[in-house]
């Protein structure tokens, strides 16, 4: 079984919920890049943490790299995380208002 | 008094957006989410009202013959009172646009369930 | 002449109210509406920069026959600067944010006017009052009208959704307003408080009591404020946890209205983010939040974007996702950053609009925004696929086109602030850009047309071909002459950079 086949076998398993089991050469290759431009991306963005510590960010980047190797694959999660149903955008709405208002006050109390 | 006026209408306003809150994110039934959605308007306006709450004032009208230092040492603050009948207003039409929407999907698909009609 | 500020406002109110008054008399509506809109972008050209009051009167010191007389417990103490009125100032910055606007309603609302079958009615109505409200909401210095006209912005929101007739349009519209229902309130708490500390609902006057010590920055209370503000600008712009819903919101929307919706929230963000800066900037943290913010819509909007199967669904969050550009822009705090994010607005605006009305020609053609369903447009309509392609090639960034301008500077913005790591994200994602928005022009001009898809409408409305080539224009001429748009952003800019003492 080569690479690709092996790709699209995970795939095929984490969208056997979804509603359009169809899995086509594009969409296999789109997931592939979001899945990688999420890490990526991700990665890069924690390397901004060495303003505030360089062992830290070192901490970070390769704790995030190992949970996201372990993870995969991350984007059928994600977009069955951020579907449209109206519980869960409540629920991310309401989360990030108590990660604002604390970030605010707690954070901007002791900088 | 134990607590002031003031102190009391904040709680309030404060006890009606958490549960306002709950009501929206927790209840099924679009009708009682949306009378959540109503708390947690209410609660603001109770706590923008609140805002211009002054002990022992009067009101805002200067009526003919009132001493001038008097009216401005003792009238209440008008601007909040002015703005929370601006919010008052528009929390009414966006009440009424949703429950117009509620009343469309109710007839649609005969459910009132937040489950049913805004799911997936 | 500052009397056409206000008209800024009213024109388009105007239209929404009486233009239904000639109900079924299509061709005068059309020629009015066509009028009226095109004063939309003129307005701004013609007026003078300066300030109206709305209401009121000029502060105190600045109004002699007032003053005269008044004690001096009113003269001699910081009220004697306070605006007493509903204040609209009308900048540079503003002028070039209203032209834009202008632009966009217009040339959304000429396409509306040939592409659906009644020229009056409510979806009118709503664009125009969604415009004014727009337009208040850059114009005001009033927090407090900036709430009134940010909800009057929600309904005519969700009134263009409602109106659109595309499948599960009442849904999406009632998630939206009951999300909505919850923010804007925690809003409108975020203002009560900055009234309560600050006992002022003008930006302005708030800045200058915190400024001369009035008011203790440090209080906690303002904090707080801040918190709430910023969540309500969240939801006004669709940055995250509220990506999700205003890319379904675009979905829902008939392309023209999404093209004009996306404007909203643009310059809602803008309009916002401007005055979290103004106020809060002396906070630290309000900057990382806004760099934080932007970082996630950027990753979350492109990623998604690549896994739609909706065509305006995935241009809805590539919309979002050059959201978060305009928001590193922000949140880099630098002069030269707050220009680029300014101008990278104003650029994704123009595009966006620009790749929902070319995409649009499909969906008006078909009938069908699933691009597995469809397929070789490009016999059909080879001019419009080259726009849509022109269009695609700018919201990426290539050169001769504006978002490469304006790209290009956030990335030596975020070099010279020291956060060289967002210049490689940003690259980054605009390849992603780049490959999802090919995946859709694939799917949709280039593959062999599949055996079922019916084409309901042969002729494309010259209107719509006009309106993309002048959106190409735009770009082009941003492209080109990237001073023409910068030289109005750099006052604000060097303004909000400076921040507190």
């Amino acid at each position: 079984m080569n690479l690709y086949d092996l790709i699209v076998k995970r795939i095929k398993e984490a969208q056997k919920a979804d509603s359009d089991g169809l899995v086509t050469n594009v969409s296999t290759s789109s997931m592939l890049t979001a899945e990688i431009t999420l890490i990526s991306s991700l990665l890069v963005a924690l390397i901004m943490l060495r303003l505030v510590s360089n062992v830290l960010m070192i901490v970070a980047v390769l704790v995030v790299l190992f949970a996201a190797i372990l993870a995969m694959p991350l984007m059928p999660r994600l977009k069955r995380e951020l579907n449209d149903s109206l519980f869960n955008m409540t629920f991310y709405v309401v989360l990030a208002l108590a990660i604002v208002i604390v970030l605010f006050y707690w954070g901007s109390l002791n900088v | 008094m134990i607590i002031d006026t003031q102190l009391a209408s904040l709680l309030t306003a404060g006890a009606l957006i958490v549960i306002g809150i709950f009501a929206a994110v927790f209840l099924d039934n679009l009708i009682k989410k949306v009378i959540g959605l109503a708390f947690i308007g209410d609660g603001a306006n109770l706590f923008l009202i609140a805002m211009g709450y002054k002990p022992g004032g009067i009101v805002y009208i200067y009526l003919p013959g009132m001493a001038r230092d008097f009216f401005a040492q003792n009238a209440a603050y008008p601007l909040p009172f002015a703005l929370v009948l601006t919010s008052i207003v528009i929390g009414a039409s966006t009440m009424a646009v949703m429950l117009g929407i509620i009343m469309v999907l109710y007839k649609k698909r005969g459910s009132l369930k937040a489950s049913e009609i805004l799911g997936e | 002449m500052n009397l056409l500020i206000p008209l800024m406002v009213i024109v388009p109110i105007i239209c929404a109210l009486f233009l239904n008054l000639l109900h079924k008399k299509d061709r005068t509506i059309k020629a009015i509406a066509i009028i009226l809109a095109l004063t939309l972008p003129l307005l701004p050209i013609l007026a003078s920069y300066g300030i109206h009051y709305f209401g009121g009167y000029a502060p105190l010191a600045q109004n002699p026959t007032l003053s005269t007389g008044l004690p001096s417990l009113i003269t001699g103490t910081v009220l004697n600067t306070f605006h007493p009125a509903i204040t609209y100032a009308f900048q540079d910055a503003q002028k070039l944010f209203i032209f834009i606007l202008g632009l966009v309603a217009f040339l959304a609302i000429l396409v509306s006017l040939f592409e659906t079958k009644r020229p009056s009615g409510v979806y009118g109505f709503m664009m125009f009052m969604g415009v004014a409200s727009v337009i208040a909401l850059l114009l005001t210095d009033d927090i407090f009208n900036f709430y009134v006209f940010f909800e009057i912005m929600a309904l005519a929101t969700v009134g263009i959704v409602l109106v659109s007739g595309v499948k599960g349009n009442y849904e999406t519209a009632l998630k939206y307003m009951i999300l909505g229902s919850i923010t804007s309130p925690l809003l409108l708490l975020g203002i009560a408080l900055l009234l309560g500390v600050t006992g002022n609902v003008n930006i302005t006057d708030i800045i200058a009591s915190l400024k001369i010590g009035v008011v203790d920055p440090k209080n906690p209370v303002l904090l707080m404020a801040c918190g709430l503000i910023v969540f309500g600008w969240l939801y006004g712009s669709g940055l995250p946890p509220f990506h999700t819903i205003k890319s379904a919101i675009y979905s829902k929307a008939l392309p023209h209205g999404a093209a004009l919706l996306q404007a909203f929230s643009v310059f809602t963000l803008i309009a916002l983010g401007i005055i979290i800066l103004r106020i809060f900037s002396y906070l630290p943290f309000s900057q990382m939040i806004i760099l934080g913010v932007s970082l996630l819509a950027m990753i979350l909007g492109i990623t998604m974007a690549l896994l739609q199967t909706d065509l305006k669904r995935m241009i809805g969050f590539l919309a979002v996702g050059e959201l978060g550009y305009i928001g590193i822009g922000l949140g880099l705090g630098t002069a030269y950053g707050i220009t680029a994010g300014l101008f990278q607005a104003i650029n994704e605006v123009v595009i966006t609009a620009f790749l929902f009305i070319g995409f649009g020609v499909i969906y008006y053609q078909t009938g069908e925004s699933d691009i597995r369903k469809l397929g070789g447009m490009m016999v059909k309509t080879p001019l419009v696929a080259l726009l849509v392609l022109l269009a695609g090639f700018a919201m990426a960034g290539v050169p001769p086109l504006n978002a490469f301008q304006s790209k290009l500077m956030l990335i030596q913005a975020s070099i010279q602030a020291g956060l060289p790591e967002l210049g490689v994200i940003m690259i980054l994602l605009s390849i992603v850009t780049f490959m999802t928005f090919m995946k859709a022009f694939h799917a949709v001009y280039m593959r062999p047309k599949p055996a079922d898809l019916e084409i309901k409408n042969e002729k494309i409305p010259r209107a719509t071909i006009l309106s993309l080539i002048v959106f190409l224009v735009v770009c082009l001429i941003f492209g080109l002459f990237p001073q023409l748009a910068t030289g109005f952003l750099q006052a604000i800019s060097s303004n909000l950079a400076g921040g507190m003492p």
